[in-house]
Parts: C-alpha cells; sequence; structure tokens
C-alpha cells in the first residue's frame, strides 16, 4: 500500500462535504471536505504503488476543472485513471448538489 | 428510465423498466431503502473514520466506514435500526470494526427495548464470513453478535435479508440463520461453507465451484425457501425488500424460532438415507411436507 | 514438334499425369475403404485412419473458431508422429490444449492462422522454443480466401450437427465455416473428414450434401463450442455506459448510422443495453441501428423487442438463443426447420461491404491510430477484426452514413466505412492503452513475421472513443493533426500528456474532438439504471423466458 499525498493552491468554496464509491476491486472511495485552508489536499492510499506521476496527472486535470478548496482522502484499490476520474467528478456534483 | 412506446412489451418488461433493483445498491443505499423515507440517520459513518487498524498493516487499503453501515430510523413507523454490509469490500468480511458495529448497534437496540422502546433489527447481510487478516477478533466479535441477535430476537424481530451478489457464508451464514426471520432473493445464497471450500476439501467430483446452476440449487434463495431456511422469497426490486421487511416487522416476535426446532431438524437427518444420493429436488420434497413453522 | 503440337499430345505421352491429387485421394481412401459403412466409419479407427489417409506435410484445416472439430484434433494428436509429422495446420481459431500439441509432438510443423486467445501464450512458447512455423496470422475471411489460392487443403477435418446415412450433413446454427471449408477440399480432391455428434435417418435440412463428403464418424461427444460474444450485463461499468452514451449520440445519431458490426466485448454490449433507453429518449428508434452482422448474442434482445431491430446477420451462433431465434424468423436468418443459419464468410463479406460501421476494442492503440491485441508474451492474432476494420475500396454503393465520411470537395470523393476504435484509456493495473510503440513491432521482430501484426491500421481508423471523449480521425488534415486528435482523447497515458491544453481546446472548436459535454452527454448520468437490462434474468425476462442463458451464467 502506497499513501501520497497532493496539494494545490486553489480556493473555491465547497458547499457540502461528499463521500463516494467503495473499495471494491477496480474502484475506490473518495471523502471529500471542505479544506480547513485556502488549498486543496488530497491524500491517497492506494493499493498500486509507484504511480504518482499518474495520479498528479489525474488531480492536476480534476482541479483544472473544479478549483475548489477541498480536503478529499482517496482510498484507492487498483482504479484505472479512468474510474478515478469519473469518481472524482461523482464527488464534486454531490458536494455541490 | 422506461423503454419509450411499451405498448408492444409484456407486463413483466416494463416492470423491469420501472422497479429499482436492490442487488445493485450498495450498503449505504441498501440501509436508507430499509428504513421509513426521511427516518435515516448514520452511526459512525465514513467521516468519523473508524476504520480498521489493522489492514494497513498488512498493506491492504481500508474503508472510511469498515465496510460496514449502522443507521438508526424507523421502519413501518417503528423505531429500528438497520445495518449494512458492503459486500464489494474485502468480501463483506467481518473484523474488528465492523464486527463491533453490528454488535453494538444490536446492544443498543436491545437496551431501548429493555427500556420499553419497541425496537426492531435489519441486517442486509452480504459477506463470507470472518476477514482472515483479522481472524481472532473477528471469531471473537461474531460470537458477540450471535449473543446480541440471540438476546435482541426475544424483544423484537431481527431480519437478516440475503440479496446477492455476496450471499451469506461463514460466520455470518449462522448470524443470518439466528435471526428472527430470513428474506433471500433467488440470486442469493445461504450456506456456510463456500463452494471453493468444499471442492478444495471433497474434491471437483463431489462438488465442481464452477458448475454455477448446481450451487445455487443448493443454497440459492429459492432452495432454502423451499425447504424452510428462509422464511420469504422477494424478486429483485427494492420494493419488494422492504415490504417484505415491514410486514415481518409486523408480525412482531415469532412464536417459535427456527433454532428452538432442535427436535425436529434432528429427526429430518436422522431419516436421511445416507446410502443413497439426494438431490435438491428430494430435500424440497422431503422437508417441506413438514414445513419449518 | 513445335511447342503447340507438344501440348496437344496426350498427357501420358507427355510424361506428365494432370490427375495426382484425384489419383493420390483414390489412394488414400482405398487403405480405409474396408473399415466403412459407405461412408461412415468406426469411431474406434479414427486414430488409424487419420494415420491412413494423411502423408506428411499436408496441408489440414482443423476447424475451429466458435465451434471446434475437438474429437478429430484430438484424435490427430495421438497419430505416430514417425507416420505422420510436419503437418502444415490452417486453423481459424487455436482454442485447445490438443492444437499446441500437435505442434510438441511434431506431428505439425507450419502454423497459419487467425486468432489464438487463451492459447496466445502457449503460441508465443512454441514460437520461442521453434517448435512452429508461423506462415501468417490472418483475418478470419482471409484464410478462408487462401483456401482456394496457395493454402488449398490436402484435407480438411470439420464438425457437423448430424449426418445422416447417405453422408448429407447438417451443420445448424453453428454453420460457421463449414460450407468454405469443405468446398475448397471438396472440390479440388481434397479429403473430407466429418465428425459428427450424431447419425440419424433424417437430417431437419440438408446443408452440405453427401456427394461433397469423404468420412463420416460419429464423435465421442458432441463438438465443443464456446458463447463467445455472450457478455453479462452485471459486468458491465460505469465507464462504459459513459462511453456507451458517447458513441450513440457522438457518432450513430451524428452519422445516421443504420447498418453496423459491435465487436465482441462489454464496450459494445453497453451500447446495446442503452438503445431502448437512453436512444429513446433522443427519439432515434427507426434511425439507427436498424440492420446488423452480429452474433445472435443476448444484449440485443431488448432493442429487438423494441423495435428497433430489422435483421441480424450471424457468424456463428451463442449458445442458450435457440428458442428465441426460432421464435423470432424476421428477425435472423433461419431454415425452414427454424434453426439458426450462420455462415462466416458470408458474414464477414457483409461486414466488409455492407455495413455503415465497425466499432470494437483493442488492447493497445499508437500515437497514430495503429491498434494491436498482440502484446509481448503473447501471439493472440486478429480474429475478424481487420476486415471488418477496415474500409472496404471497392464499395460503390451509398448510404447517409458512408457519404458522411466525405471531407473536401473533390469531384472524385467518395465516402468511408466508419471504423471506430472504443477503449479505456487504461486496462488495469495501471497499464496505459495508447502507447508510442505498440508491442506488435517487437513481437513481430521476435516471431520473424515480415511486417508488424497490426489489427488495425490507423488509416482506417475513422473515430477513436475513449472515457475521455471522441477523436473524429477522419476529419483530422495531415499527420500532426491525426497525432494531436489521438492525444486529446488518450487521457493522462503518456502519449496524452504529450498534447497541450491548447491545441485539444482548438480541436474542440473544430469539432475533431468532442468531450463527453460537447455532445450533450453527462458524466453525472453514467448509471447503470440506464441500461435496459442489468442481468442475464433481466435478458430472459426480456425474451419471454425464450433465452436460456449458458449454466456459467446462471447466478439464481
Amino acid at each position: 500500500m502506497e499513501t501520497l499525498n497532493f496539494d494545490y493552491p486553489v480556493s473555491g468554496k465547497v458547499p457540502h462535504r461528499a463521500q463516494v464509491g467503495v473499495v471494491g476491486s477496480g474502484d475506490l472511495e473518495i471523502l471529500l471536505e471542505p479544506s480547513p485552508d485556502p488549498q486543496a489536499h488530497v491524500r491517497i492510499r492506494t493499493s498500486v504503488e509507484g504511480f504518482g506521476t499518474t495520479w498528479k496527472a489525474v488531480l492536476d486535470q480534476f482541479f483544472a476543472r473544479y478549483p475548489a478548496a477541498a480536503a478529499i482522502e482517496i482510498n484507492d484499490f487498483g482504479a484505472t485513471p479512468g474510474t478515478v476520474a469519473l469518481r472524482l467528478g461523482q464527488a464534486a456534483e454531490v458536494s455541490k448538489s | 428510465m422506461n423503454p419509450s412506446e411499451t405498448f408492444e412489451l409484456s407486463p413483466e418488461v416494463v416492470a423491469l423498466g420501472t422497479r429499482r433493483s436492490y442487488i445493485e445498491l450498495g450498503a449505504r443505499d441498501r440501509a436508507r431503502q430499509l428504513l421509513d423515507p426521511g427516518t435515516f440517520r448514520e452511526l459512525l459513518g465514513p467521516f468519523d473514520r473508524l476504520e480498521s487498524p489493522w489492514l494497513p498493516m498488512q498493506g491492504i487499503v481500508p474503508q472510511s466506514d469498515d465496510g460496514c453501515v449502522v443507521a438508526k430510523g424507523a421502519i413501518g413507523g417503528k423505531p429500528a435500526v438497520a445495518i449494512a454490509l458492503e459486500g464489494k469490500f474485502q468480501g463483506g468480511s467481518i473484523g474488528e470494526v465492523c464486527g463491533m458495529k453490528i454488535a453494538t448497534a444490536l446492544h443498543l437496540a436491545r437496551t431501548d427495548n429493555e427500556k420499553g422502546i419497541t425496537t426492531g433489527a435489519v441486517l442486509s447481510v452480504e459477506s463470507g464470513g470472518v476477514r482472515l487478516q483479522e481472524a481472532n477478533m473477528g471469531e471473537l466479535v461474531l460470537a458477540e453478535i450471535y449473543a446480541e441477535i440471540v438476546a435482541l430476537r426475544l424483544h423484537a424481530p431481527v431480519i437478516a435479508v440475503v440479496a446477492g451478489m455476496t450471499g451469506a457464508f461463514g460466520g455470518m451464514s449462522l448470524a443470518t440463520a439466528l435471526c428472527s426471520h430470513v428474506v433471500m432473493t433467488r440470486q442469493a445464497r445461504l450456506s456456510m461453507n463456500g463452494p471453493e471450500v468444499i471442492e478444495l476439501e471433497a474434491g471437483v467430483e463431489e462438488l465442481d465451484a464452477r458448475d454455477k446452476p448446481f450451487i445455487w440449487s443448493l443454497c440459492g434463495g429459492a432452495q432454502r425457501f423451499a425447504t424452510g431456511f428462509a422464511d420469504r422469497l422477494v424478486e429483485d426490486d427494492a420494493a419488494q425488500v422492504s415490504a417484505a421487511v415491514v410486514d415481518l416487522l409486523r408480525q412482531g416476535v415469532p412464536e417459535v424460532f427456527r433454532t428452538s426446532m432442535i427436535d425436529l431438524f434432528l429427526s429430518r437427518l436422522a431419516a436421511l438415507d445416507t446410502g443413497r444420493q439426494w438431490t435438491p429436488g428430494d430435500i424440497r420434497e422431503t422437508w417441506a411436507k413438514g414445513g419449518a413453522r | 514438334m513445335s511447342p503447340t503440337q507438344e501440348a496437344m499430345k496426350p498427357a501420358a505421352a507427355q510424361g506428365r499425369s494432370w490427375c495426382t491429387r484425384r489419383e493420390g485421394k483414390l489412394r488414400r481412401l482405398a487403405l480405409v475403404e474396408p473399415w466403412m459403412t459407405g461412408k461412415i466409419l468406426p469411431r474406434s479407427r479414427i486414430v488409424e485412419a487419420l494415420e491412413a489417409l494423411l502423408l506428411p506435410g499436408d496441408k489440414v484445416v482443423v476447424e475451429s473458431c466458435q465451434k471446434q472439430a475437438d474429437f478429430l484434433s484430438r484424435s490427430l494428436a495421438k497419430v505416430d508422429p514417425k507416420k505422420i509429422h510436419d503437418l502444415h495446420i490452417i486453423i481459424h481459431a487455436i482454442a485447445r490444449p490438443d492444437h499446441i500439441a500437435l505442434f510438441e509432438e511434431g506431428i505439425a510443423r507450419k502454423l497459419d492462422f487467425s486468432f489464438a486467445g487463451p492459447q496466445s501464450l502457449r503460441v508465443a512458447q512454441l514460437v520461442e522454443d521453434g517448435q512452429v512455423e508461423i506462415g501468417a496470422i490472418h483475418t478470419y475471411v482471409e484464410i478462408s480466401a487462401r483456401l482456394f489460392v496457395d493454402l488449398i487443403p490436402n484435407a480438411v477435418l470439420v464438425c457437423a450437427e448430424m449426418a445422416d446415412r447417405e453422408g448429407n450433413l447438417y451443420t445448424g446454427a453453428n454453420t460457421e465455416d463449414t460450407p468454405a471449408n469443405i468446398e475448397a477440399a471438396g472440390f479440388r480432391d481434397g479429403l473430407v473428414i466429418v465428425q459428427v455428434n450424431e447419425i440419424v435417418d433424417k437430417l431437419p435440412r440438408v446443408d452440405i450434401p453427401g456427394g461433397w463428403v469423404d468420412v463420416i464418424v460419429e464423435a465421442d461427444r458432441p463438438f465443443a463450442k464456446e458463447p463467445i460474444q455472450t457478455r453479462d450485463p452485471r459486468d458491465i461499468k460505469e465507464l462504459q455506459i459513459l462511453t456507451a452514451m458517447m458513441v450513440i449520440r457522438g457518432i450513430y445519431e451524428r452519422h445516421q448510422v443504420t447498418s453496423l458490426n459491435h465487436g465482441v466485448g462489454f464496450d459494445t454490449a453497453a451500447v446495446e443495453l442503452l438503445l431502448p433507453t437512453y436512444g429513446a429518449s433522443l427519439g432515434l428508434k427507426g434511425k439507427i441501428c436498424r440492420n446488423w452482422i452480429l452474433n445472435p448474442q443476448p444484449t440485443l434482445i431488448p432493442a429487438i423487442e423494441s423495435g428497433w431491430v430489422e435483421s441480424v446477420h450471424s457468424f456463428g451462433n451463442e449458445d442458450g438463443m435457440e428458442k428465441y431465434i426460432a421464435a423470432r424468423p424476421d428477425i435472423f436468418f433461419t431454415g425452414r426447420d427454424g434453426t439458426l443459419r450462420s455462415n462466416r464468410v458470408y458474414c464477414q463479406l457483409a461486414g466488409h461491404y455492407a455495413v455503415d460501421l465497425f466499432i470494437g476494442s483493442t488492447l493497445q492503440i499508437d500515437g497514430d491510430g495503429n491498434t494491436s491485441t498482440v502484446t509481448r508474451g503473447r501471439i493472440a492474432g486478429f480474429g475478424g477484426a481487420p476486415n471488418l476494420g477496415s474500409d472496404a475500396h471497392g464499395r460503390r454503393h451509398s448510404s447517409p452514413a458512408w457519404l458522411s465520411m466525405i471531407t473536401g470537395d473533390s469531384p472524385e470523393a467518395h465516402g468511408r466505412k466508419l471504423v471506430v476504435q472504443i477503449v479505456e484509456t487504461y486496462k488495469a493495473g495501471g497499464v496505459p492503452v495508447f502507447v508510442e510503440t505498440l508491442d506488435a513491432v517487437e513481437v513481430g521482430r521476435m516471431a520473424h513475421l515480415p511486417v508488424a501484426p497490426i489489427m488495425v491500421y490507423g488509416e482506417d481508423v475513422t473515430h477513436i472513443v475513449t472515457e475521455q471523449g471522441i477523436a473524429y480521425l477522419y476529419k483530422a488534415d495531415g499527420l500532426e493533426e491525426r497525432r494531436a486528435a489521438v492525444s486529446a482523447v488518450a487521457g493522462v497515458t503518456p502519449v496524452g500528456l504529450r498534447g497541450s491544453a491548447k491545441r485539444t481546446a482548438e480541436l474542440r472548436g473544430r469539432g475533431i474532438v468532442a468531450f463527453p459535454e460537447d455532445i450533450g452527454v453527462r458524466p453525472a448520468d453514467a448509471n447503470r439504471s440506464l441500461l435496459a437490462a442489468r442481468s442475464m434474468q433481466d435478458l430472459a425476462t426480456w425474451s419471454g423466458g425464450l433465452y436460456e442463458p449458458p449454466a456459467r451464467f446462471r447466478s439464481w
């Protein structure tokens, strides 16, 4: 298991906290809450090691689209980047609704 | 979403478009479904972050709720607690945290009953049994769960819903069997030993774990209902599952628990001629005549 | 004497026989004739018979695609390699351990095939160990074509459901390649050896006349077959529903696709299951997806029942669909006896010339849009994709979809087949699908293949669909623009990351790339509840109980 941390200098508002997904094979769970400070923080625990650059690329694209100061926790069990992006989008939608 | 132009389609197909699948729901949505609308209040939810401390030590990614959702609310207007296991997280297996969530929820329901507030419980069971990575604690907490079910069921119904696709195996199959009532779908399975374990122990000639129709004929919902181990057989329809649970809660504590019918089950076993191969159909015929209640 | 006079002398006087194949066939058959009753050979004699009927170095077709003449291949694997060796095996799909055993035992030496599937690893090992010489990896119909040119068989080992005492054959729902295999041997003095499930007095219908058949043997068990295109809706994931929505909206609707072939996979199964729901919500029923080239796969049932489908022609059968097919003769190709008639060669021909679109998945795509399923350590082959997934330059008839592919206004402009590759940008385990160089290039080198085993060439690919969006490659002007379009939908793979946000925005502005929101598709809507059927049970319900899922799919 690998733990990765990322920070983003974004300051948009997070209306509600959100939880999506399940830590099933090929899937992931996301907990999204307002960040305590005007930045976004992401903590990832993943079962597949060595893909730090891929995670960063996915998060770069996500925060370019949703520049919100969110504290995000990801518990990942081998989801593909496409699935990660889908769940991040779902978490963002749930947090806005 | 409904297909347009339903005039050519059979009622069964139209129903497919309108019914809500219960099996497709995750644990949280199942607990929400089982409680009356608007009454769902989760205890120790994801944001409380009560995870397994043991899984990360073994390099396994935990889930924020340890694969178990506990919610307080109402069913049919009466107080109830809903407990749902997430079959997709580590096979719904029982570890220290999720086991204690179940045991404690049942315990709190019992103390409410003892104070005079009749509180039932419904368990959505999707579990392979004890979590091997937390083996000893899993066994211990299962013992607590059994004790709580046995104590609680004297006060109010404890209803197990086994819907699939994980089913109820291992130690959680026993917990299911201890409940006042068991609701199953056809897709669900209820069995102590898993097919793979049986094949490993007894050989593929005895049981081929890949032979799905055979497996379901032994321990699938239809067979369990027909032989008296399940009390209701429902379609994969959230409304039907809820209706069955509401109805069973309304019926109250049964006069006799299945687990107390020791003479009945012992005599059934004694009457089995082990000299010949019995088929699932034989068992249905022979045991249904007696009936479980 | 002049050359002309020389040529007109009787053959014997010239010193050359023009009947070597016929004479050879009669000699071989004479060896087994004492064991036969009419055309029927007793099962117990099969290994000896094969040793008598074949000669070292023979070209032998072993029937194996969806159905497999497995009794004959298992028996062939038992012949004495000292008597029968160095056979040249021609086979559509290497599916069985006994196929591999032929090479391990030295019974066979050369191999021409199309698809390896579960045996792809073993084939790669055989190559590495020098136990097989691959002639070429083909597309399915290409092998069938060469049976009439330079791979003309000395013998074909085929399978059929039933034979009667005159040797007529009933091939039934799994007719597949049998007519073509038998035609190539039967009319050029090759041996036609058939295993049947049973010998009966009267056939439901005559698919092959007995006059074309030489030896029939009743097998030890019914021939093997695989429901290779059947997919369980339970395994369809949200990402596949998202891409399916994009396909329906951004390709089928936009280009008015009325005739098509779906390659095997969950991606395409999701499209089929979204027609009665999402497709209907767009008002597309009757406007798209009317005529199909497709095995009778159960995931098409909801679209058929909802009135989308006019016709389906099939390569083979899918087990469990027999009763449904018999009840829907307006849709499927069936004989008067009510059973399906499949025919791979005709179906592939139709998929080449007569459809608007092919859509299929693949394992790797390079920056230019070339695709391949051949990856390191495995030689998987191509199946039907190269044929279905290529433009038919000989096509002359038009359709709205075909014409919609015209870019520019040259007076000699012509349309194209839509060839769509649909993939997720990554496979499980962090393996990118988009790569700079296909593994196929290296594998081809190691296996000493004359050209790299590419499945679909970039120049034929008109669209790429990923979870990121659609690249309308046919609109790209020049190689650089094509590469930029591929990159724009390649997500965070290295190929995807070499693109720039600015270039992607520009391509989106010009309609060469579309993200979901550009075509009105919301990822948030990609939900399994959109599927018309979500389980095999649902499909059975849709069919009114006529579809009987095979055992491996029965979880209730």
